[in-house]
């Protein structure tokens, strides 16, 4: 056979021609969108529906909690001033004047109103005139004159007031809680101040974490106690106060918002206006810490629903890929064996077929040997003939009978191959009978200038089988072996033999000679298939080797790669199918008379 | 040997007459018919040493027509020549009682060998049925009258 492809073969591959590698990518593709779709899809919307429900949810939640503790926060302050305002009241209206000028009385007032808290820094008498009649506290306010204060013009004028911030005699800022109450034909003053210490605790005595602040501002945005981060006490705020209505008002504050002055942060912000004096209470904090809670949940559960995702997916492309990989086998075993079906078929029709035209051959041949041996015995007869003629005549004779024994080898090959005889089964023991058919051949490998290894496993068990059978197979495949060096100065045949776990025995016979073109690989074992040139074969020795195989029930695997070598892997079964030993008995019981030597005549012809 | 009868049966007319012409002139007389019913007829009218027997014909195939033949009870050899594939054939010829069989296309030579083996066989059974005959003959002398039969006949006795 001529042999010059590069690309290594074997006529196993059955990679299942038309469903390629893509065939198999598209499928995986498939089977991953598809499944992925299906639970990626709803597990993620599921997911982000719940993250969106809930955060809104908590988030509403968190934003009336806030709502409700300014509220609470509001009251507070608010109930702080009116009771430290009622204090006051309740001294002006149960003490007189005279007796609250007494500095020891005054003192003891302002101890009482304090009640141990400090929440009064100072208390003061003052009459209409503005002049202070007592004072207690840590400055030396009693000879100033109030008469020209805001305060106390407001203060006799109303009755009552609360004070804003502001620095006074003193020089610090503060606010004071005044009330004036008529005696007889005069007024007099009772004048607390608050102390801006307290008071600022007091304000921001409200959770508003590490990022949060709390602040009260007037009517003109001036901070009426120091904010945390915003400002000091008595600036102006960059705060607008001008909604100055009821309630509270609650602000989302993103990020970089003009409403925040240096501060970049996404912000909560509550304001209320306090009933009296008219201060707005405001409490701010970093959305992200307000949030900090939720904002932890809500990453947990996304975290979740990703991971689940991502497990999903990492589980349907490990899933889909065995999947496509198990179908991917299925198909290739179905093809192998589709292939097998295929050729044991084509073998079988065309078995039928070879058996019936070696016989329809066989006696037109039987004649033409006939009309020959006519002539022959006429020109012995005729001693007159023309001695030019008859060595032609003889000559043309010879080559009748040359011509006829090729053709009379075809048809027997041809039986051959398709033959149903029957013949003997024994045990068979592969290794000696190898060595049997490799000293046969070693002449004619020699004069080739081909060697023969073997490495032959020690111990083979033998094998059920029908010797002849095999003789032919080995002569067949070994010839073979040695006409694939053809054209190479030298070369070698190895043989090997081995037992494959405990079904049967292998044989391998490999040459170094020129290959076996891929596409010629799958025609090999096919009926007068050849690539010997006309006359050297019939293309018929490989059909016999499989038909052999086959009916030992054996198979035979081919590897070749052009340039480089054909590798046949035989494999024989311990025993052969019942079938054919059934068959193979008959003829020991039935024909003992028969000797051997006529089968092997007939067969081996 | 030489005058030995052959009766050919062969389906192939050209064949049947070339084999006729070849072994006539190696000294044989040759009788030919062409299908199975014929050659019955043929051995019940003559006798033949040798019926050289194709398995292949039209109407009565070579198996059948051989187990006619056994059945007339002859001292003829038969010599199964076959073009046909089948060796499961020739074995069964074979197991009927067929003396040999030869494969077409065939030498004349060959063929002329397993004549000649089969007259060998049918003549040492001849002999040997004349032994026992005669020895008979010696036992009771009344067996006499089966002395020329034939061996249907010695069966029935």
């Amino acid at each position: 056979m001529r042999r010059n492809d590069k690309r290594p073969t074997h006529i196993n591959k059955s990679n299942g021609e038309g469903k390629g590698k893509p065939y198999y990518a598209r499928l995986y593709r498939r089977f991953v969108w598809t499944t992925l779709t299906c639970s990626l899809a709803p597990l993620l919307l599921v997911g982000w529906g719940i993250y969106a429900h809930y955060s809104a949810f908590a988030r509403d939640k968190m934003l009336n909690s806030f709502r409700t503790q300014v509220d609470n926060h509001r009251k507070m302050i608010e109930l702080f001033l009116k009771e430290h305002r009622s204090r006051l009241q309740l001294i002006a209206e149960t003490q007189s004047v005279d007796f609250l000028q007494r500095q020891r009385n005054l003192e003891n007032a302002f101890r009482i109103i304090n009640q141990g808290e400090d929440s009064f820094t100072d208390l003061g008498v003052i009459d209409e005139n503005g002049r202070h009649l007592a004072y207690v506290g840590p400055y030396h306010l009693i000879d100033k004159n109030y008469s020209q204060a805001f305060w106390f013009k407001t203060v006799m004028d109303k009755g009552i007031y609360i004070s804003d911030m502001f620095l006074g005699f003193r020089k610090v800022p503060h606010f004071i809680i005044a009330v004036s109450r008529p005696e007889g034909n005069h007024k007099w003053i009772l004048r607390g101040t608050i102390n801006t210490e307290a008071f600022r605790s007091l304000v921001e005595k409200v959770r508003i974490g590490r990022t949060g602040e709390v602040f009260l501002l007037n009517e003109q945005g001036i901070f009426q106690t120091s904010p945390r981060f915003s400002g000091h006490i008595m600036e102006k705020a960059a705060f607008p106060v001008k909604n100055a209505h009821a309630g509270i008002q609650v602000h989302d504050l993103k990020a970089g918002n003009e409403d925040t002055e240096h501060r970049f942060p996404r912000q909560i912000l509550a304001r209320v206006w306090l009933e009296e004096p008219r201060w707005m209470l405001v409490v701010k904090q970093d959305y992200a810490e307000a949030f900090e809670e939720m904002n932890h949940a809500n990453i947990i559960t996304l975290i979740f629903i990703h991971l689940s995702a991502l497990i999903l997916l990492f589980a349907t492309l490990l899933s889909t890929r065995y999947m496509v990989n198990v179908i991917k086998k299925r198909d290739q075993e179905a093809d192998h064996l589709n292939r097998q079906l295929l050729q044991t078929g084509k073998m079988a029709s065309v078995g039928e077929l070879s058996a019936g035209v070696a016989h329809e051959i066989n006696n037109p041949l039987a004649i033409i040997l006939t009309e020959r041996q006519i002539l022959l015995d006429s020109v012995a007869q005729t001693p007159s003939l023309d001695r030019e003629f008859k060595d032609q005549l003889l000559a043309s004779l010879s080559q009748i009978d040359t011509q006829v024994h090729r053709c009379k080898h075809l048809t027997q090959n041809l039986l051959r191959f398709s033959r149903r005889t029957k013949s003997v089964v024994e045990p068979v023991s592969i290794n000696p009978f190898l060595e049997e058919v490799v000293e046969l051949m070693e002449r004619e490998a020699g004069a080739n200038g081909i060697r023969f290894l073997t490495e032959l496993e020690e111990n083979l068990p033998s094998i059920l089988s029908d010797p002849s059978q095999l003789q032919q197979l080995f002569l067949n495949l070994i010839t073979n072996a040695i006409d694939a060096h053809d054209g190479k100065p030298y070369g070698r045949v190895r043989i090997h033999t081995r037992a494959r776990n405990d079904s049967g025995v292998e044989a391998v016979i490999a040459d170094a000679g020129c290959g076996i073109r891929p596409e010629h690989l799958d025609k090999i074992f096919d009926p007068f298939f050849t690539t010997k040139s006309v006359g050297k074969g019939t293309g018929l020795g490989l059909s016999i080797c499989y038909a052999i195989v086959r009916r030992l029930g054996g198979t035979i695997e081919v590897e070749s790669e052009p340039g480089t070598g054909t590798t046949f892997t035989l494999f024989f079964p311990f025993k052969p199918p019942q079938d054919l030993e059934g068959r193979l008995r008959e003829p020991e019981n039935d024909t003992g008379g028969i000797p051997d030597e006529r089968i092997d005549h007939t067969v081996g012809g | 040997m030489r005058g030995s009868t052959i009766l050919l049966v062969d389906d192939e007319k050209v064949f049947t007459s070339n084999m006729s012409k070849l072994l006539t002139s190696r000294g044989y007389r040759v009788s030919a018919v062409n299908d199975g019913d014929s050659a019955i007829r043929a051995l019940q009218e003559n006798s033949y040493d040798v019926v050289v027997l194709d398995l292949k014909m039209p109407g009565m195939d070579g198996i059948t027509t051989l187990k006619e033949v056994k059945k007339l009870g002859l001292f003829t050899e038969t010599l199964i020549l076959t073009g046909h594939g089948s060796i499961d054939t020739a074995l069964d010829a074979l197991k009927l009682g067929a003396y040999d069989y030869l494969t077409k296309p065939c030498e004349i030579d060959d063929l002329v060998e397993k004549i000649e083996g089969a007259w060998k066989k049918k003549d040492r059974e001849e002999q040997r049925d004349m032994q026992q005959k005669i020895q008979k003959v010696v036992e009771s002398p009344s067996a006499a009258f089966t002395l020329f039969g034939r061996k249907k006949d010695k069966k029935k006795a």
